[in-house]
């Protein structure tokens, strides 16, 4: 301590402390104070070793990011006209997995509840998931990085299926389901609300059925494979509304789309 | 032996140097030290960390080129802001000339259309980096409760910036983005009047999506990314093996 304040105005009070550590040094065998420089085997020194590592990372990101920007501009449509709607209107690109959403459910279940729960939930997984277990590890263990591919592998595939089979069938009609029970006579809110609840509720009990069957794992490995559900229906679905939705919401294929999007 | 003294050394120990800069040349640990400890900006790093937080391939950068793009786009918008005019009548032409009139004008506009993407993209994976490493247990609880509330304030940023270029792209963009908003059930139409200002996007709906978006949130993302970032030091550094 006393290397780093040099230079400094000494304050009345250090030299107590000073006075103080003298005696201590009397009596404690080897090295009393650890200084701010007192380096561990396992530690390096901010200045250089972090601070390069950061400015090489800017420097390459700004470089990219310039080169992008002579390159490409950003997109400036006609003037904005209330009474001339595109086709397809499309919100920004990282809520068209809402969007997406937005087509098969009530628009309060897509838009509000699904994001608000999904939110909530996220925040709450560390006071779920306590155990140190994995931390700093990519994946937790190997177990961890199979739940992670078998995770992503299903998501993909059950989205996919989910979607395709809902446009087939008759898109928002649960895939004729809620359809058929609507000319039954269900309310709305059976058709639109409970049962797209119940085919979401459902792909996640499966799939957390399924790793508990395969994987037998632990409440962080769990926690992987519905993190991971997560965050591969939000790309799937984003990509879904970005790059497969055309005229009229339709599904067409990315080079059929009329608008490109930013 | 004293080698002779060169230019630089003069200055670098004048007393006006000396006034500004307190440590020496940081080429021993006690400056280095000295220059971390001593620098409003980077004493928000500690002065050593532990090996393995240096590792590119472990966070890959995506929080400092979250925070990095964050300072890009504060930089080229307060730029942009000279220019544009939040007026429904006004703003579009704006943009054009912004583009064609102002000098650099289109880089900045792109470098902050494309900075702004980029900063979506980079706190969503950077959450994912969090998460796969398991970086949000105890004690970090409550900096991953933090870093939640921010990847909703990056999403409002984008999402308010995105009507005041008043183009087609902008406007309906905005309108569906809304309307996703007004469907909450009960309170929805109260929420697409709050958003709007209005029953349509105009005027009042311009000018609180510019506020939101010049100052109101970046005050937010900034007041929340400084309580992030001392977290991070105040729950003992990046996480990493135990």
């Amino acid at each position: 301590m006393a290397e780093l304040v040099q230079g400094q105005p000494t304050q009345p009070q250090n030299q107590i402390d000073e006075a103080k550590r003298q005696k201590l040094l009397e009596l404690v065998r080897g090295r009393a104070l650890a200084r701010p420089t007192d380096l561990a085997d396992d530690e390096v020194m901010v200045w250089p070793s972090l601070v390069v590592v950061e400015a090489v990372c800017a420097a390459v990101f700004l470089l990219i990011l310039t080169f992008l920007s002579i390159f490409v501009n950003a997109p400036l449509l006609a003037r904005a006209n209330p009474n001339q709607t595109p086709n397809p209107s499309k919100a920004p690109w990282y809520f068209l997995n809402m969007q997406e959403l937005l087509l098969h459910m009530d628009p309060g279940l897509a838009g509000v509840i699904v994001p608000s729960v999904t939110l909530v939930l996220l925040a709450a997984i560390p006071y779920v998931d306590r155990s140190p277990l994995g931390v700093g590890i990519l994946g937790t263990s190997a177990k961890g990085r199979k739940i992670i591919g078998f995770t992503t592998v299903f998501t993909i595939v059950v989205i996919v299926a989910l979607i395709v089979l809902d446009e087939v069938r008759g898109r928002g009609t649960v895939f004729g389901i809620g359809s058929y029970l609507a000319d039954k006579g269900a309310p709305r809110e059976l058709t639109e609300i409970v049962l797209p609840t119940l085919v979401m509720l459902g792909g996640i009990a499966t799939l957390m059925i399924l790793v508990h069957v395969i994987f037998k794992p632990t409440r962080r490995e769990m926690i992987i494979a519905l993190f991971t559900g997560f965050y591969v229906g939000y790309w799937i679905l984003t990509i879904f509304g970005t790059s497969f939705r055309g005229v009229g919401q339709d599904l067409t294929w990315p080079w059929d789309l009329p608008l490109t999007h930013h | 032996m004293r080698r002779e003294q060169t230019l630089a050394d003069r200055i670098t120990s004048s007393s006006v140097w000396r006034s500004v800069v307190r440590h020496g040349y940081p080429d021993n640990q006690r400056n280095q030290a000295l220059i971390i400890a001593s620098n409003v900006f980077l004493h928000i790093h500690p002065v050593k960390i532990k090996r393995y937080a240096t590792k590119v391939t472990y966070t890959f950068c995506l929080g400092g080129l979250s925070f990095f793009m964050f300072l890009v786009l504060v930089l080229t918008g307060v730029l942009l802001m000279f220019y544009y005019i939040p007026s429904s009548d006004q703003a579009y032409q704006s943009m054009k000339d912004i583009e064609a009139s102002v000098t650099f004008g289109q880089l900045m506009r792109n470098m902050h259309r494309w900075s702004a993407q980029g900063m979506v993209i980079a706190v969503f994976l950077h959450m994912g980096r969090v998460f796969y490493t398991g970086s949000y247990k105890p004690p970090r609880e409550f900096n991953w409760v933090i870093g939640v509330l921010l990847l909703v304030v990056t999403f409002l940023l984008s999402f308010t910036g995105y009507l005041l270029p008043w183009d087609q792209l902008a406007y309906w963009a905005i309108t569906v983005g809304t309307q996703i908003g007004g469907a909450a059930p009960i309170v929805g139409p109260k929420v697409d009047f709050l958003l709007k200002g209005g029953k349509e996007i105009g005027q009042p709906t311009l000018i609180r999506f510019y506020t939101l978006h010049v100052i109101f949130l970046p005050l937010i993302a900034a007041f929340l990314m400084a309580v992030h970032f001392w977290r991070i030091r105040k729950d003992g550094g990046i996480s990493g093996p135990l």
